[in-house]
């Protein structure tokens, strides 16, 4: 009962705060970023490993989540997850053309479209969460973690995780389809308990 | 492709990494609203999202909070910093109108205030001056050096902060014109970025808060203008700062 008792009164609390943004309210994004920022910055910095970079990087994610808050839909939208998967973009961008490994900005956006986090469940990422992704990830065989982390912190491609991890292509495709599934059982069981 | 083709890439979409022609195939059937992809790829969102939460817990620095604030134009309530900048504007305001009462003139409370915002309005202008300046990732770009009668100085280019404008030797303009600053993106029209006068030395500082995007930025300029602004540029620019290695 306490679990969806909390993810409602923070489903109401985030549309309350998505339509505070729209108005432009900058009180509402200091309390944004009162509540999504040091998770912002973790996985930002977790990325790019500079804390000077991570704080410009983070201050580009929440002025981008101000200049597109009116694509979210005061009803339905959750800011948590988008803000992450725009900032993780930021990173990532950043990680591929300080390499000199850019990808066209399209992809990236792509995944940042507001709409694919409508009525997405407002208490993912609540800080009981973070104990039970870290507890599914351990679980994972060490390879399979592996390309988890290179995909998601390191942005790599399949082809080149191959290359650094020193495996056939079909190899790594395999781990990390098996790596996913196995998340998705894990935390699809955490995420409704 | 069918949605039950593409299931079991839809994880591999969430993460960026999913190839050609599922990447394609999954974007098409979200482009046309396909409801069996895009639960999956919200399930797929969901489990990404949590991968984030096993980074390890790091704090920012207080500042940035203030400047995530301040560059949308507000202040941080709970800024430690800002109270002692409005405190110093205050006492620029009390000697000014000290030693203006020492002069004779006729001090109104109304002209305090006036003093009041002006000088809050330029602390605030500083700071985010001070902040494009210092930005790790600020692009600095020189112009009118080769000239023999300049104007002449620098452009800070900085993609969280914006753009700021320091010259010299300007021309003084019209009293019925102005000057405006222009960012020209690669291959478009260029966009209008905010009017300026210069001092009576020739001098000026412009400020363009907000994000820019450098890569796909070909050049900063200036042109004069009517005081009202214009959309395009009228005239011929004064002032044109390439930015290194773009081509317009």
């Amino acid at each position: 009962m306490l679990p969806m008792l909390l993810a409602a009164y923070i489903g109401s609390e985030e549309r309350a705060l998505i339509a505070r943004l729209q108005r432009r309210d900058p009180q509402a994004l200091a309390e944004l970023y009162d509540r999504y920022g040091k998770m912002a910055y973790s996985l930002v910095l977790r990325v790019v490993r500079d804390s000077a970079i991570a704080e410009d990087l983070v201050q580009e994610t929440f002025l981008r989540v101000w200049n597109r808050v009116h694509s979210v839909d005061s009803d339905k939208g959750s800011l948590g997850p988008w803000l992450m998967a725009i900032a993780r973009n930021r990173a990532i961008d950043y990680l591929r053309s300080s390499a000199g490994r850019e990808r066209k900005a399209v992809e990236l956006d792509e995944i940042e479209h507001a709409p694919l986090y409508h009525e997405m469940e407002a208490k993912i990422l609540v800080s009981d969460q973070a104990r039970r992704v870290k507890v599914a990830m351990d679980k994972l065989e060490p390879n399979y973690r592996t390309v988890m982390e290179l995909a998601y912190f390191e942005g790599l491609s399949q082809s080149e995780m191959a290359v650094k991890m020193g495996q056939p292509l079909g190899t790594i495709k395999t781990w990390v389809r098996t790596a996913l599934r196995s998340l998705r059982d894990e935390l699809g069981v955490a995420a409704s308990s | 492709m069918t949605c039950e083709e593409l299931r079991d890439h839809y994880g591999l979409y969430s993460l960026d990494i999913a190839e050609e022609p599922e990447r394609g195939e999954i974007r098409a059937h979200l482009n046309r609203g396909c409801e069996v992809c895009m639960a999956g790829v919200k399930r797929a969102l969901e489990t990404t999202a949590l991968i984030g939460l096993t980074a390890p817990p790091a704090q920012p620095s207080p500042k940035l909070r203030r400047r995530i604030l301040a560059s949308v134009g507000a202040n941080d309530r709970r800024s430690s910093w800002l109270p002692v900048l409005a405190w110093a504007a205050l006492l620029l305001v009390v000697i000014g109108a000290s030693l203006a009462v020492r002069n004779g003139d006729r001090i109104t409370e109304d002209t305090l205030r006036a003093q009041l915002r002006a000088q809050s309005a330029e602390i605030a202008r500083l700071a985010q001056a001070f902040a494009i300046v210092s930005g790790p990732r600020t692009t600095e770009v020189s112009f009118g050096g080769a000239q023999p009668r300049p104007p002449q100085g620098k452009v800070f280019l900085n993609p969280s902060q914006g753009v700021l404008l320091i010259a010299s030797n300007l021309p003084r303009t019209p009293t019925d014109k102005i000057y405006e600053m222009w960012i020209i993106p690669k291959g478009a029209k260029p966009v209008p970025a905010g009017l300026f006068q210069s001092q009576d030395d020739g001098s000026a500082m412009h400020v363009r808060p907000g994000l820019v995007d450098l890569a796909s930025t070909a050049a900063v300029a200036v042109t004069v203008e009517n005081q009202a602004g214009a959309d395009q540029p009228t005239t011929t620019p004064l002032i044109v700062a390439a930015i290194k290695g773009a081509t317009p």
